[in-house]
């Protein structure tokens, strides 16, 4: 279709608009920073082939063709610079004690169009919609245990059901509030639901980072392209916190929880206060009294707290009712909550339906609480709690990614494919002490996007982290975070484990 | 406002201030150096003299000549006292308290500390030292006036206003300090001759000198000079101006209690010290008394409004 808007790829062509260039001339052209692209491996977002942008990124391709190596190296410098002043970090914990780490970041963007887009969103919604139904009912009536569709063994071994909360009803009856839920696009071109973090997801702050950088960087660019924004997170974000307060207050506190100036996203934390103009506090600060309400201590003495976004893991929130050794929660919260005192979001338990062994299920939960087929696929997946799924799983180790249940953060992972004969025979071992703990997936071909890498594009795998809000209302950011492996070969995207992250584009196909 | 980030707020704004006054303070030295003639004696060890941290010093250094010292108050990071000290705990009180303030004030003050690290090695040479602490100067005038250009004028920008000028008020007090103990201790006479170059130095680093020159209208000489920098009520570095802006934020803030009443105490204090009737090491006692006061008068702002925190 666009053949002809190749003319600006190269500095040889001529000025006629019109002229078509041959796909030599533009492999001559794109040979610069493109020398070593492959495409065989897996799909890519951005390129069809070695020398074929996709239709969503023509427009990037060209853009990139009009700079040469040292603007591409100012751009980047220019990125990394504003990383450094804006002070997006994180921190990594070592055995040298925790280290603030600069925010990896690739100044190339992940694009995807909106007409995909839109589908992905509704696959979104309607699969937390789902999950919030299979929470309400798990801590209710247990109608999809009772109904034969699960096990009541994969709940009742699950370390995040909580009894605790058997019997409360959140306001919405909505648990998991907030979700960051991981896609990846395998061979076939596919976008699949690899995992649902309903507990504390982390990343929407470098998310909207990504995109100021990305403004400062190629201010040119985005001018001419239609992308959708999303810079309103922080106000849906509020919003959705807001609907959450006690039924007879219209103007709640709303808090965050950060369990201190020392977790690894505590910079997370502080930029979504800020942004909401939400205290940001730490459970020193909050006090439960007698009345079982949530107070903070302020200079002008006790104040009232409505809402809590609660960035602490539901083990460490009150060492009254879980583990007694925690100094970052707030004794008494539990109480203040079961009484309806305060909003706890995401609710405490919610993190039941964040197993791995459970999203083995949530295509049929979508059956059964909606009525509907599920929008997005979830990853074909082993649970080695089932003998035969373990055998097959014990049997076709080295092809197999094999996930611990209940980890996060890409720690306790087997990647078949890419280990040691040592290291699957240590994680037979492992699995066969506790195959209830494991699951295992096919390895899938993830997809890559060209990212710079020493001055050269090459590709690298990516993934994609939406995040969902589910308050009165339910809203899906335009995009998410694009987090890449910058190993070469490596799938595993972590900031943790030396992975990066991109701006994410959704491009507005229907209007241009 | 939490009383956990009241506290903060207080201590970034100290620590801030304290990085400034370090850095004019190192500038007016040398500035001391170039003006005086070879002949008088100017010991670098008054510089660490007046921060009280001979003893220090002396653990780390054999010698108190320009290259230590300097390298001990401006870079030694395990000297928490030193101006680098200064900025990353400054840094790390802002870092934990981005919730209250603008974007740009984070920004602003990770610059300065981004500026610092990168360039430790340039405050070995003289000239590069000049404008190395130009830009710390720089950069802390530009956060003080982001702050007051973009910042509601609230309960957390009063907590940064009062610990802004407790520390200025200290340093002021450290500073006239070190003109008396150069007077007072020199040696020869002829420090004597140049005194009132010192004392036009001294209100060149409180960036005094032309609002001296408009209402004191006399020659400068020491008397003079020490009366305006610490009675003065308008000019924003002397100890009397400091102490009127400090009432205003305790006003400004609720549960003051006896605050004010304390504060009244300071003030006649100082209103009433008599520069003319002490000689220089009377005035050094005065000086000191006035720096525990001010310490006193820190202990009550923390007992009032951060110590819930500790209460558990």
């Amino acid at each position: 279709m666009a053949r002809h808007s190749y003319q600006q790829l190269t500095k040889h062509g001529t000025n006629d608009a019109n002229c078509l260039l041959n796909p030599l001339a533009i492999a001559y052209a794109m040979k610069s920073i493109w020398k070593n692209y492959n495409t065989d491996n897996a799909y890519d977002e951005l390129m069809s082939s070695e020398f074929q942008p996709r239709q969503i990124s023509h427009r990037l391709c060209q853009y990139l063709h009009s700079l040469n190596a040292d603007d591409i190296d100012k751009r980047k410098m220019a990125a990394e610079l504003a990383i450094l002043e804006m002070g997006i970090s994180f921190t990594v914990y070592s055995d040298e004690g925790n280290i603030d780490r600069a925010w990896p970041f690739d100044i190339i963007p992940r694009i995807i169009a909106s007409t995909e887009w839109r589908i992905i969103e509704k696959g979104l919604k309607q699969r937390l919609t789902a999950l919030n139904c299979f929470i309400a009912d798990i801590y209710s009536e247990q109608a999809f245990i009772k109904d034969g569709l699960m096990p009541a063994e994969i709940i009742l071994s699950s370390k995040n059901f909580r009894k605790e909360c058997v019997g409360m009803t959140p306001r919405h009856n909505v648990w998991a509030n907030i979700c960051g839920t991981d896609l990846v696009r395998d061979k076939d071109g596919i976008m699949y639901v690899l995992e649902d973090n309903l507990r504390v997801p982390s990343g929407v702050s470098y998310m909207l980072e990504n995109r100021v950088i990305t403004k400062r960087v190629f201010p040119e660019l985005l001018q001419d392209i239609d992308i959708l924004p999303i810079d309103d997170y922080p106000s849906r974000l509020q919003d959705m916190l807001t609907s959450l307060a006690p039924e007879h207050i219209s103007k709640p506190q709303i808090v965050v929880l950060t369990p201190g100036i020392y977790n690894s996203a505590y910079f997370e934390h502080a930029y979504l206060a800020q942004q909401m103009g939400a205290q940001l506090v730490e459970g020193g600060d909050l006090v439960v009294n007698d009345d079982d309400c949530v107070y903070m201590r302020t200079i002008e003495g006790l104040e009232k707290v409505d809402v809590i976004y609660r960035r602490i893991d539901d083990d460490f929130l009150d060492p009254e009712v879980f583990r007694k050794d925690s100094s970052l929660g707030v004794p008494g919260l539990m109480r203040a909550w079961k009484a309806g005192n305060v909003s706890l979001s995401n609710a405490p338990g919610a993190g039941v339906a964040d197993d791995k062994v459970v999203y083995a299920y949530v295509p049929e939960m979508i059956r059964y609480y909606l009525n509907e087929e599920p929008i997005l696929p979830n990853v074909q997946t082993y649970l080695c709690g089932n003998p035969e799924h373990l055998e097959y799983v014990l049997a076709h180790l080295p092809e197999l990614v094999v996930k611990p249940a209940n980890e996060s953060g890409g720690y306790g992972m087997l990647v078949g494919p890419h280990a040691s004969s040592r290291e699957i025979a240590a994680f037979r071992q492992i699995i066969q002490e506790n195959p209830r703990n494991y699951i295992a997936q096919p390895t899938l071909a993830i997809s890559t996007a060209p990212t710079l890498c020493k001055g050269q594009l090459e590709p690298r795998h990516i993934d994609l982290r939406p995040f969902i809000l589910q308050g009165a209302n339910t809203f899906v950011t335009a995009g998410g975070l694009t987090r890449v492996a910058l190993k070469k070969g490596s799938l595993v995207v972590n900031s943790s484990q030396g992975g990066g992250s991109k701006d994410t584009w959704i491009i507005n196909m229907e209007r241009s | 406002m939490l009383s956990r980030s009241a506290e903060r707020l207080y201590w970034l704004a100290r620590y801030l201030e304290r990085t400034e006054n370090i850095a004019r303070l190192v500038s007016v030295h040398m500035n001391l150096l170039m003006d005086l003639p070879n002949s008088v004696e100017m010991s670098w060890l008054q510089l660490v003299r007046i921060n009280g941290a001979k003893q220090e010093f002396h653990e780390k250094y054999k010698v108190a000549n320009e290259h230590n010292v300097t390298r001990f108050l401006l870079v030694d990071e395990s000297y928490p006292g030193s101006l680098f000290s200064s900025l990353i705990a400054a840094r790390e009180n802002i870092r934990t308290s981005r919730d209250l303030l603008p974007d740009e004030a984070w920004e602003q003050v990770n610059e300065i500390y981004l500026f610092v690290k990168n360039n430790i090695d340039s405050v070995y040479n003289r000239s590069n030292r000049v404008a190395f602490l130009n830009e710390i100067l720089k950069g802390c005038q530009r956060f003080t006036g982001l702050l007051s250009g973009y910042m509601s004028h609230n309960h957390p920008y009063q907590f940064i206003r009062l610990g802004k000028n407790i520390e200025r008020a200290d340093m002021t007090s450290r500073i006239l300090d070190l003109a008396s103990l150069l007077l007072a201790e020199s040696r020869s006479n002829e420090m004597r001759q140049y005194e009132s170059i010192l004392w036009l130095n001294i209100l060149k680093s409180l960036n005094a000198q032309l609002i001296y020159r408009q209402q004191v209208r006399s020659s400068v000489n020491g008397d003079d000079v020490l009366n305006f920098l610490l009675l003065n009520t308008s000019l924003p570095r002397s100890v009397g101006c400091c102490l009127a802006e400090i009432a205003d934020c305790i006003d400004a803030l609720p549960n003051n209690d006896a605050l004010p009443d304390d504060l009244a105490k300071l003030k006649a204090y100082v209103q009433g010290i008599d520069i003319r009737q002490n000689t220089e090491t009377q005035l050094r006692g005065i000086l000191d008394d006035l720096q525990n006061k001010l310490g006193q008068l820190h202990d009550r702002i923390a007992n009032n409004w951060f110590l819930q925190v500790i209460a558990d």
